[in-house]
């Protein structure tokens, strides 16, 4: 089967020294992928770009983005480089992609939720952004919250009514809603206790199998790494490493 | 760590006795009417000076909870919080005035703590004036030397915001420790860094604290309760199910045992059961004879293994049928 996405030989420079050198992961359809790392390698960067999203100056020195699934070309052709402005076009082009081929699951939920969107209305435009749109709404919200162990009267909940486990799930409601190929999971896991946080990574997994979605996981906690990564990319520590802000 | 020493003989910095605390909660509209949400439900625990005790669980079991009450800032339903002693808890805010200076606490947001506007050395400077009565000639040189403590000697005139997490964190925890602090609780000091970081700051807080001062951990994080704590207490639906010392003993109590390796069985269903045992419903041990047993009682702390581990757990299974010894003098 065709991978979700190859990231190949991804360098990412900021003024003064080298952000990202040379990192290459692919994720396939049903399985995850695990990004690993100490603080400051870059892992964040580099799920960053693999959505497309490359917003350091100068930016993108190297590399290739391939979306294979979708077709043969390289995203970053032209990008790597071209400095903030080719990086600002390649944002508009994927665009498209984002919300729809590829979704993101933040790394805290309670704050990347609008707070002042219901949980329902903030899933059915997750769920404007499928290819086709699903004949019952309001059944379709009922069983995405469903699948993430979310009662119904979830939907009509603010995010700040929810508790730190509840807005992770909704969260990633959100982040499956509009059926999405691959689903880039930023350390789902932060904040969580430590019974909460086996419940969610599990959840993430069964929800992205179920789907036949790839995931691309970010995480620091080397237990779940170990019982749930079909791949693991391990990233070295930054060049100089410091405290970095 | 553990080479702090603890002075179990002494009387305890902290003692804790039947602590109950009920929240009023509105409701969903002004005319609803209130909720009564059980916080806390019959908690004691005694920190003797130089101990580091963890408070762990999920969220909503309650640690935060008790660890405010410990200082004062939330009052308690019922029971007593004893400081060094003296009676805490049931005093008017102006006889405890004088003495919080000694009682101080780590807040989990750093950056919220801290004052945008000052930089480390001024947060520092201001409390030794303002709280330690410090003369003001005398809190700079003082401020700095703790400062370079923590590792921050180059980092003085840096503003919050010019900090990166672990080093906002250091500050808050300089100016506790520059007050000499009797008891310290640190409510998730290390939430929301990487683990790699997290160890800096524990040592940075735990290696610094003044001999004989009582330390109360609150965390998520087991590993920390592991490497720096010389009792840990398992939290569930506000009381405590487990009171160990992870040098000599493994938790037992299934919830316990979940919380410190949560792949190592089912993840709980829930939801706790509000009668009897809290954990019966998901509870592998509660079966067969004792189903009804666990059910209808709330099991308490008993003593399991030898009487030198002070290792206590709540459950039917788990403890010998015997009446629980009265309350022995924790460590």
């Amino acid at each position: 089967m065709e991978p979700l996405v190859v990231l190949e030989g991804l360098t990412i420079r900021a003024p003064s020294r080298l952000l990202v050198q040379d990192v290459s992961l692919e994720v396939q359809a049903r399985r995850v992928t695990a990004l690993v790392g100490p603080s400051g390698a870059g892992k964040s960067l580099t799920a960053r770009a693999a959505m497309g999203v490359l917003d350091v100056e100068p930016g993108l020195e190297r590399g290739s983005l391939r979306y294979p699934a979708l077709g043969p070309d390289d995203w970053f052709r032209g990008v790597a480089g071209g400095g903030p402005r080719a990086q600002r076009r390649l944002l508009v082009a994927t665009r498209h992609l984002r919300g729809a081929y590829v979704s993101y699951s933040p790394q805290a939920a309670s704050s990347a939720l609008n707070p002042a969107r219901t949980i329902g209305r903030q899933l059915q435009l997750a769920i404007g952004r499928r290819a086709q749109a699903p004949s019952a709404l309001a059944g379709e919200i009922r069983a995405l919250l469903a699948e993430v162990g979310l009662g119904p009267e979830v939907a009509h909940a603010l995010p700040g009514e929810l508790s730190g486990g509840m807005a992770q799930r909704a969260a990633l409601a959100i982040a499956i809603a509009p059926q999405p190929r691959l689903v880039i999971a930023d350390e789902p896991e932060t904040g969580l206790d430590p019974v909460l946080r086996r419940a969610v990574v599990e959840l993430l997994v069964t929800v992205c199998r179920t789907h036949h979605a790839g995931l691309l996981l970010i995480s620091h906690h080397q237990s779940t790494v170990d019982r749930i990564a079909d791949d693991v990319v391990t990233l070295p520590p930054p060049p100089g490493a410091g405290e970095a802000p | 760590m553990k080479a702090r020493t603890v002075q179990a003989d002494a009387p305890p910095v902290v003692t804790v006795q039947g602590l109950v605390k009920t929240f009023r909660r509105a409701g969903r509209w002004p005319w609803s009417p209130h909720r009564e949400v059980p916080a806390v439900q019959g908690v004691d625990l005694r920190v003797a000076p130089g101990e580091v005790v963890a408070l762990v669980g999920q969220s909503g079991s309650g640690k935060t909870t008790v660890s405010r009450i410990v200082l004062g800032l939330e009052d308690p339903t019922a029971g007593a919080v004893l400081l060094e002693g003296q009676p805490w808890s049931e005093l008017p805010e102006a006889a405890r005035r004088p003495r919080r200076v000694h009682y101080q606490y780590v807040p989990q947001d750093a950056m919220g703590a801290l004052d945008p506007q000052q930089t480390a050395l001024e947060h520092i400077v201001e409390t030794l004036v303002v709280l330690g009565g410090c003369p003001r000639g005398e809190a700079g040189p003082r401020a700095q030397a703790m400062l370079e403590r923590l590792g921050l000697g180059a980092r003085l005139h840096a503003l919050p915001r010019e900090l990166s997490g672990g080093e906002q964190r250091r500050v808050t925890l300089a100016r506790v420790l520059a007050l000499d602090p009797r008891l310290v609780v640190a409510d998730e000091p290390t939430s929301g860094l990487d683990p790699d970081r997290r160890e800096s700051v524990l040592e940075a807080l735990i290696g610094n604290l003044p001999p004989g001062a009582g330390c109360i951990l609150v965390t998520h994080d087991m590993s920390e309760a592991r490497g720096w704590c010389h009792r840990v207490l398992a939290m569930l639906a506000g009381r405590v199910i487990e009171e160990v010392d992870l040098s000599v003993a493994e938790p037992v109590h299934p919830y316990a045992r979940i919380l410190f390796d949560p792949w190592s069985a089912p993840v709980p269903r829930g939801p706790l059961a509000t009668t009897g045992c809290p954990f019966r419903p998901d509870c592998p041990l509660a079966v067969g004879d004792l189903a009804a047993r666990c059910a209808a009682e709330v099991p308490t702390l008993r003593t399991v293994g030898p009487a030198a581990h002070r290792h206590r757990v709540a459950c039917h299974a788990l403890s010998a049928d015997r009446p629980s010894s009265p309350a022995p003098a924790a460590p």
